[in-house]
């Protein structure tokens, strides 16, 4: 999953882009209002972090300039706490407001949920036959027995498990696994995903030959 | 014991008071009119009986008989025996001697004829006629008490007065219902006219019944009218208290209605208006103030927890805890710092923060403030101009030398680099005049108003790189106020701006 943090304190984005990188997620980031809409625009987010109180264009401004053409799960940060408020950043089309100062936990598993409601995966486990992934802990268990993946095995498994059904294209993987931070090799994907067939059984993941990859739903 | 609530309203006093006035004033004035009405009454009647009576008198002493002369008083007749009348009537044909009254009668006058035929002309006749007047009726007795002549209506049991009632002047009594006037003439025989005065006694009534009926409209209407116009007189105080009660309970931005603006109340109601509307400004500061500090307090804080919180999520090397813990220092040092500021903000304006004036030499403390800054200026190469001369002032030294390093700190953050900060002072007859000026990107005019407010930040963002908070600029003009100076701002947006301040002597 591949987030976007809008944040104009250095610190707290420094400190929300390492936490987010911990738990698995590709993370990109933006000091200024101007610098986040670009790149919100530019690039299919699984979520954004939007800071309200941004310099030159402020987080209203952009949530509405996002929302005339993506349907991007944003979530408002904010000291603004005030009921008129949260109720503007709903209306205005945020998708979760959140006050700060927060808990760090609280703010994790509601960009979890956050995700899942946006691929209509409402459930927080996900069972693949005789495969069970928690996507809160992270943990994945094969007919009970916990199987240890990287985190980028994880990190794919868990997308491919999301959107099972689609065919998700290895670009699409790439975009979504990956930020700008990372510097990566095409076929590392490839390695990864039989990797993960090793470990989970070669028929959870199919191939569509130049297409892409497939959980079977 | 204490006085009932009810009279505790002034409305209800005043009533009670003039209820109290009224009811004295229409009693007397009432009783008053009663009596004399009364007294007028049966003046007019007594007035009638005597008119009879004296006719009566006067045609009997002329019938005395054909050519018959008074027949001589009797030897011992006091020779002082003329009638006085009780009363002075201009009308009177006799000469009265004032004042003496004739003593009861003690004579015995002989040769006076017990009985006598006494007929009466018809014009006296006409006076007590029973058709047209009001029933006047006459009696004569004799000397020796006889009836000689009773007209046709008198009453049935008519007594003579007794012998020691009846003197020579007309005299009246109420009787049985009757008001009679009765005399003596000169030969003893007792004259009486009399009228049944009930009717009259029944129009008095009446009388009396209607003034007192009427006293009851007036004190009725004055109490109704007083009580109407004491109620409208009071309802704006009431208005006015019942705004205030809601205003007091929280709706600050509520207004007393007012009608005519000069009255008492009218003015009343102004004064009041304008204290909840200074109240509700305070308050809505207060808010703001409070909302801002809170809101700059928040990020420090998301960033110490955001920081906590992850690097205690796993564990970490000796480098990363301390990277950890040094920003969650810096954080608190912003805290501190925003606190610190907060606190000074709010003894000025509590006005707690008491100056210490003193003379000094302003001079050297701007060149020693310049010098402070120099090493922040260093890194971007930003040179200092400076015109200070050799000026000695009037001021708390410290608090000033906050003043100029805020300004001086902020010329060379908003400045660009390699850029110059020129610091002149001036003094003249009336003040002395600091400024800085900058070489920066200028403010901007929409937001020169908010400048000196607290929190404020041109661009309006919220955070501060540099971990500075807003409040530098607010302080600086509270510290200049209180020495009874000016801080004011000129800027060009591209080119930079100038800060001055004012000091009086």
């Amino acid at each position: 999953m591949r987030i976007l943090i809008v944040e104009d304190e250095p610190r707290l984005l420094r400190s929300l882009a390492k936490a987010l990188r911990e738990e698995g997620y590709a993370v990109d980031t933006a000091e200024t209002g101007d610098d986040g809409l670009y790149k919100a625009l530019n690039c299919d987010y699984d979520a954004i972090l939007l800071d309200v109180m941004l310099p030159r264009l402020d987080g209203w401004e952009i949530l509405a300039q996002l929302r005339r053409s993506k349907p991007t799960p944003v979530l408002m940060l904010t000291a603004r706490d005030a009921t008129p408020d949260r109720v503007r950043g709903l209306d205005a089309g945020a998708d979760d407001y959140l006050v700060k100062p927060f808990d760090l936990t609280e703010l994790l598993a509601r960009l979890r949920a956050l995700i899942r409601r946006a691929v209509g995966q409402p459930r927080p486990d996900l069972t693949l036959r005789d495969v069970v992934i928690d996507t809160r802990a992270r943990t994945v268990t094969r007919s009970g027995q916990p199987v240890p993946l990287t985190a980028r095995e994880y990190a794919i498994l868990e997308y491919l498990a999301l959107h099972r059904g689609a065919v998700v294209t290895r670009s699409a993987l790439y975009e979504h696994l990956f930020d700008e931070t990372d510097d990566t090799l095409s076929n590392l994907v490839d390695v990864h995903i039989v990797a993960i067939r090793k470990k989970l059984g070669a028929e959870l993941i199919g191939t569509r030959r130049g297409q892409g990859y497939c959980i079977e739903p | 014991m204490k006085p009932p609530t009810f009279l505790k309203s002034i409305r209800a006093r005043l009533v009670l008071w003039l209820a109290f006035l009224l009811v004295c004033v229409l009693t007397g004035f009432g009783i008053t009119a009663f009596q004399l009405h009364r007294i007028n009454r049966f003046e007019q009647i007594d007035e009638e009986l005597e008119f009879r009576v004296a006719t009566l008198g006067r045609e009997l002493r002329g019938r005395m008989g054909p050519g018959r002369l008074r027949p001589p008083p009797p030897a011992d007749w006091p020779l002082d025996a003329a009638p006085v009348r009780p009363r002075d009537r201009p009308s009177s044909p006799r000469a009265d001697t004032p004042g003496e009254r004739h003593p009861p009668r003690a004579f015995t006058p002989r040769g006076m004829p017990e009985g006598r035929d006494i007929s009466l002309s018809p014009a006296t006749l006409n006076l007590f006629d029973e058709v047209t007047t009001n029933g006047f009726y006459y009696v004569i007795w004799s000397f020796g008490g006889a009836p000689l002549k009773t007209s046709t209506n008198a009453p049935a049991q008519l007594q003579g007065p007794a012998p020691a009632e009846a003197e020579t002047q007309v005299q009246a009594r109420t009787r049985d219902g009757c008001r009679e006037a009765f005399q003596l003439n000169s030969i003893g025989e007792c004259i009486l006219a009399g009228r049944p005065i009930a009717a009259d006694l029944t129009a008095l009534r009446h009388y009396a019944w209607w003034l007192a009926a009427a006293g009851s409209a007036v004190l009725a209407l004055g109490l109704g009218s007083l009580w109407m116009l004491t109620t409208r007189a009071i309802r704006p105080v009431e208005d006015i208290s019942a705004a205030a009660r809601r205003i007091a309970d929280g709706d600050l931005s509520e207004r007393i209605r007012i009608g005519e603006t000069d009255s008492e109340l009218g003015r009343l109601a102004a004064v009041l208006n304008s204290t909840f509307a200074r109240l509700e400004a305070a308050f809505s500061q207060q808010k703001q103030f409070t909302a801002d500090a809170s809101h700059e307090l928040r990020t420090p804080i998301s960033v110490i927890i955001a920081e906590a919180q992850t690097t205690l999520a796993r564990d970490r090397s000796a480098a990363e805890y301390r990277d950890t813990v040094e920003t969650c220092l810096d954080a608190a040092q912003q805290m501190r710092r925003l606190t610190q500021s907060l606190l000074e903000l709010a003894r000025f304006d509590a006005g707690q923060e008491p100056l210490d004036p003193t003379r000094f030499h302003l001079s050297e403390r701007l060149r020693a403030c310049i010098d402070l800054i120099r090493p922040l200026a260093a890194p971007r190469g930003i040179t200092f101009e400076t015109d200070l001369g050799s000026i000695e002032t009037r001021g708390d030294p410290d608090r000033l030398c906050q003043v100029f390093t805020n300004l001086l700190t902020n010329a060379v953050h908003y400045n660009r680099d390699h850029g110059q900060v020129r610091v002149l002072a001036r003094t003249d007859r009336n003040s002395t005049a600091i400024s800085v000026s900058d070489s920066g990107q200028g403010i901007a005019p929409e937001d020169i108003p908010h400048l000196f407010k607290r929190f404020y930040r041109g661009d309006r963002a919220r955070t501060n790189p540099a971990g500075r908070s807003g409040l530098g600029l607010a302080i600086a003009k509270a510290i200049v106020d209180a020495h009874g100076g000016t801080l004011d701002v000129d800027s060009t947006p591209g080119s930079g701006s100038t800060f001055t301040v004012r000091l009086p002597h």
